[in-house]
């Protein structure tokens, strides 16, 4: 019994399909499906209503939401890039052996691989009052005042988003400046070019795709955060999601699934945006 | 190994392989009689390598047949049909033990451990690897690599062996070691081999049948030395190497042999054979490249009734050893080269910048058929020949 | 793979200023986490940050005996084998789908795609998609069944993106050996394709260990009335009181560090023995 090639993939693909439709597809329709459903106090009504997206576009809540969390997603896709950015240069041109460059490449991914939650609480003693930073400033003798901004605030946000995703911008650029031919660069330099110029001109061009890769997975993220503002920010701020945690905890699913739907879309527009300006797709198939 | 009963010829009847629209293999027939070493020579792109996986059973071919051993071999494993490969880069399974590599299509059988290592070992003496049969793959040498994936590939006990470039992974001094080997291996075995190759000297050096191939199609087949002093058309001379390609306008026909002018206006004469040329076609004719005389000009020119002369300026000499490689312009896109032997350049040397002359024997020419032409693309040997 | 010449052993101001950087970025990943490490080992009337009043297990000892903690062993529990469900089924699906991803079938862009979708799709619509479901067909969340499926729309796309850079990489040719010595599609699959890749899929099962281990978002909703970890680090965080909690963060990181640590040293292992070489005999005489 031989099998056409095509059925077998479609035997072997077919498991992964199924779960992914099961537990993804269908869900994010159902989400759609009451986006538009009526509630009352304890339930959800299924009808066809468009008055849950009338009140998210119509509430002044829903702007300031996505203003805040597009002013997050811009400051922290700044200081990722430019970290990431920094030390994937380092660790492909200035660390000579393959070794130490996969080590200390490792040792940037391991905090990946534990908790977010507990990474992202563990600046609370960093930074609290009589926190690590503070106590070490004072001993110091540069501030006699403990600062309170450090903590609680969005500075903390900010402080907790980079530091749980900067990760994710490290990799596709290291990746992308790995590929680079060093020849390229050698040439460059015979040509004249000075090192920033070899950076401008060479180097970043072609770390393009990692730069739009980091950059989809970083926006992605930090748009879709719901926890890590909500604790950092000691409950003063908040975010397109963490408002809609909000509704889901007080049973409101229909407006919360619209807000999902809306935040899906923009979040969409986002994304294409980016691979509209760069081609990703010969990145992600190796 | 003892050698094989079965019949190990191979016919291609009227094969063609096409990958979309592309044709790689054009309408080729071809026989190669049991116990031959062939070799597939050609540039990247010709098809030969197709050719071999076809016979192999890893491609399938869009029409035509390809029998062995008289029967047809379409539809089968290469397993049933008794060939067996040697990759390019021997593709040894880098996770198993040398061991475990050659005993591999045992062990596909179904033969219990024992009795596959204990033939695995047999083997490996007989190619003097059996103290490294522990050993991984990555740990041995390129040479070693290749005879261990010759003694996992004939553990199989084909009739026939396929060969995919099997010395271009190696350094130059072990290629030259290898060709030996398999040639000696080929005649003890006494089984087919087929053996796809782009380098001249090597094909020139093992083989017993030569086949040229460009674009898909043969253009000679037969054995080395034959292809070699005659060959049939401008491509094989081109690409064979060792002879000077000239071209000239059919002018006369008389006792045998035809004169050609060539667009420089020089008179060139070559015998005719079987060949019934018109008057007035453009003719290609090849001359071996150390059968020619090179002298200064001086103030002399040649006769203006002399044939097979030429005029140029030396534009470059390669010392290669036994002669010197004189490469001379005349003012026309086909390269023209001397080789002159050591001995007679150092009694009449000539420099860069020389004007010469070129002369030869028009019994050392031969009429070449179709068409000829250069064409877009230059050909290359791929290494100097004498 | 520097910008140098090889003959150029000196090092430009830049390589000093860029390891600094590196080093502040690095004690900036790993500070906040070590301060949590010691302060988990905080005396039994300190309090959640320094100074360390006095150096105790006390609050180890307080996770055991489960006080002021909640049902930490319950969920640690869960945890282990929920994380342990999740990376069987992830090695076994995304295997076989990067398997048929090596052809070109119908429907594989809508596949991939979906994949992708599922990978970006934040955390929380996932969860609360399942959710509803379950809850319109009446039937019960929980950590084995809902959260299983939830947890596994995260490490199914990151396990089938290892398996195309991994399957991508290896060379055709072995298969073709394979063929060429007799081996039957299963038999090629089973002794040459499968060995061969096995650091990619011990990769594929240390993402889908971690990931569910630690995911939180997408598990948040669907896991019902018991909680694995990460929902009970949660919440305790909203009611921080104690240095338990971080006796919990050590405990739960040293964890995920054997794990990794297995998983990498095998690899490791594995990729040494193959590559490995020892003295190259090329002298004529040992031919």
């Amino acid at each position: 019994m031989k099998l056409n090639p095509q059925t077998v993939s479609w035997l072997q693909v077919a498991p992964l399909t199924v779960v992914l439709l099961v537990f993804f597809g269908i869900p994010m329709l159902m989400v759609g499906a009451v986006s538009f459903f009526d509630y009352e106090r304890w339930q959800i009504v299924p009808t066809f209503i468009l008055d849950n997206y009338v009140e998210l576009f119509q509430s002044s809540l829903t702007l300031r939401l996505y203003l805040i969390a597009i002013k997050y997603v811009a400051i922290v896709w700044a200081v990722t890039l430019i970290i990431g950015f920094t030390v994937a240069y380092f660790l492909v041109f200035h660390v000579r052996s393959l070794t130490l460059k996969m080590g200390l490449f490792l040792l940037c991914t391991v905090p990946f691989w534990t908790s977010n939650i507990i990474r992202m609480i563990s600046w609370i003693p960093f930074l609290g009052r009589n926190g690590v930073f503070n106590s070490g400033l004072e001993s110091l003798g540069i501030i006699d005042q403990p600062l309170s901004f450090l903590l609680f605030s969005d500075f903390a946000v900010i402080v907790a988003y980079v530091h749980l995703n900067t990760l994710f911008m490290i990799v596709p650029i290291f990746n992308s400046m790995a590929r680079i031919d060093p020849g390229l660069i050698e040439a460059a330099h015979d040509a004249g070019a000075s090192r920033w110029r070899v950076i401008w001109e060479v180097v970043l061009p072609l770390s393009k795709t990692g730069i739009a890769l980091g950059s989809i997975f970083v926006i992605t993220l930090v748009m879709g955060d719901f926890f890590v503002v909500k604790i950092m920010s000691g409950g003063q701020s908040a975010t397109v999601v963490s408002a809609l945690a909000t509704e889901i905890a007080s049973l409101q699913y229909p407006p919360a699934a619209a807000s999902a739907v809306v935040l899906v879309v923009i979040v969409a527009l986002m994304v294409s945006a980016i691979l509209r300006l760069v081609d990703v797709r010969r990145e992600l198939t190796g | 190994m003892a050698s094989d009963t079965r019949k190990g010829d191979i016919e291609l009847v009227s094969v063609t392989k096409r990958f979309g629209d592309m044709v790689a293999v054009d309408n080729v027939s071809l026989r190669i009689p049991h116990g031959a070493y062939c070799c597939l020579l050609g540039p990247s792109g010709c098809g030969k390598t197709t050719i071999l996986r076809m016979i192999a059973g890893h491609e399938t071919p869009s029409q035509g047949d390809i029998r062995i051993g008289g029967a047809s071999v379409a539809g089968q494993t290469p397993l049933q049909r008794g060939t067996a490969m040697m990759f390019q880069a021997y593709a040894l399974f880098p996770h198993l033990s040398v061991l475990d590599n050659v005993a591999f299509s045992l062990k596909m059988r179904g033969l219990d451990r024992e009795a596959r290592h204990q033939q695995a070992r047999e083997l490996l003496a007989k190619v003097r690897l059996d103290q490294f049969a522990d050993r991984l793959p990555a740990q041995l040498s390129g040479g070693q690599q290749q005879r261990v994936a010759l003694a996992r590939a004939l553990i199989t006990n084909p009739r026939v062996l396929l060969l995919d470039e099997p010395l271009s992974a190696l350094d130059e001094y072990l290629r030259l070691r290898m060709r030996g080997e398999l040639r000696r291996m080929q005649k003890q075995l006494g089984i087919t081999f087929v053996h796809v190759t782009h380098t001249q000297l090597e094909a020139i050096a093992v083989a017993d049948m030569l086949v040229v191939m460009d674009q898909g199609r043969i253009e000679q087949s037969s054995s080395p030395d034959k292809i070699y002093n005659t060959p049939r058309t401008a491509y094989v001379a081109r690409f064979i190497g060792g002879q000077n390609v000239l071209s000239g306008k059919v002018e006369g026909v008389a006792d045998g042999m035809a004169t050609l002018r060539d667009a420089g206006g020089a008179r060139l004469t070559a015998p005719l054979g079987n060949a019934k040329p018109q008057m007035g076609s453009q003719l290609y004719l090849a001359i071996r490249r150390d059968r020619i005389e090179v002298a200064k000009a001086g103030g002399n020119s040649a006769d203006a009734g002399e044939a097979n002369v030429v005029r140029g300026k030396v534009h470059s000499i390669e010392y290669q050893g036994s002669y010197a490689k004189v490469t001379i312009d005349l003012a026309q896109p086909e390269e023209f080269v001397a080789n002159v032997s050591d001995v007679d350049f150092l009694r009449a040397p000539v420099e860069i910048g020389d004007e010469v002359l070129a002369r030869w024997s028009p019994a050392n020419v031969r009429l070449l058929e179709g068409a000829g032409g250069l064409g877009d693309k230059q050909i290359y040997a791929d290494a100097d020949l004498i | 793979m520097t910008m140098h010449s090889t003959a150029d052993r000196s090092r430009p101001w830049t390589f000093y200023a860029l390891a600094a950087f590196f080093t502040l970025f690095v004690l900036f990943l790993y500070g906040p986490m070590i301060v949590i490490y010691v302060l988990s080992f905080q005396g039994p009337n300190g309090g959640l940050t320094f100074p360390l009043q006095g150096v105790s297990l006390h609050w180890f000892d307080a996770l055991i005996k489960q006080e002021r903690t909640g049902d930490i062993a319950g969920a640690f529990r869960r945890s282990i084998g929920l994380a342990a469900m999740v990376t069987v089924l992830t090695v076994v699906l995304s295997v076989m789908a990067g398997l048929a991803f090596r052809r070109r079938f119908a429907g594989a862009g809508l596949v991939f795609y979906m994949a992708i979708a599922s990978l970006i799709m934040p955390g929380l619509f996932v969860s609360l998609g399942i959710g509803l479901i379950f809850q319109m067909l009446g039937v019960t969340p929980t950590w084995y069944g809902s959260a299983l499926g939830a947890q596994l729309t995260w490490t199914l796309p990151y396990g089938l993106l290892i398996m195309f850079a991994v399957l991508g990489r290896f060379n055709r040719a072995y298969e073709e050996a394979a063929s060429d010595l007799g081996a039957s599609n299963w038999q090629r699959l089973r002794h040459v394709t499968l060995p061969i890749v096995l650091p990619g899929i011990i990769g594929v099962a240390l993402f889908g260990f971690t990931l569910s281990y630690d995911e939180f978002p997408r598990t948040v909703l669907t896991s019902g009335s018991s909680n694995t970890l990460p929902l009970e680090i949660w919440a305790m965080t909203t009611d921080v009181t104690s240095p338990a909690l971080f006796a919990v963060g050590t405990v739960t990181t040293v964890i995920s560090f054997i794990v990794i640590g297995l998983a990498l040293t095998s690899i490791a292992l594995i990729e040494r023995r193959r590559l490995r070489r020892v003295s190259l005999d090329e002298s004529p005489t040992v031919d």
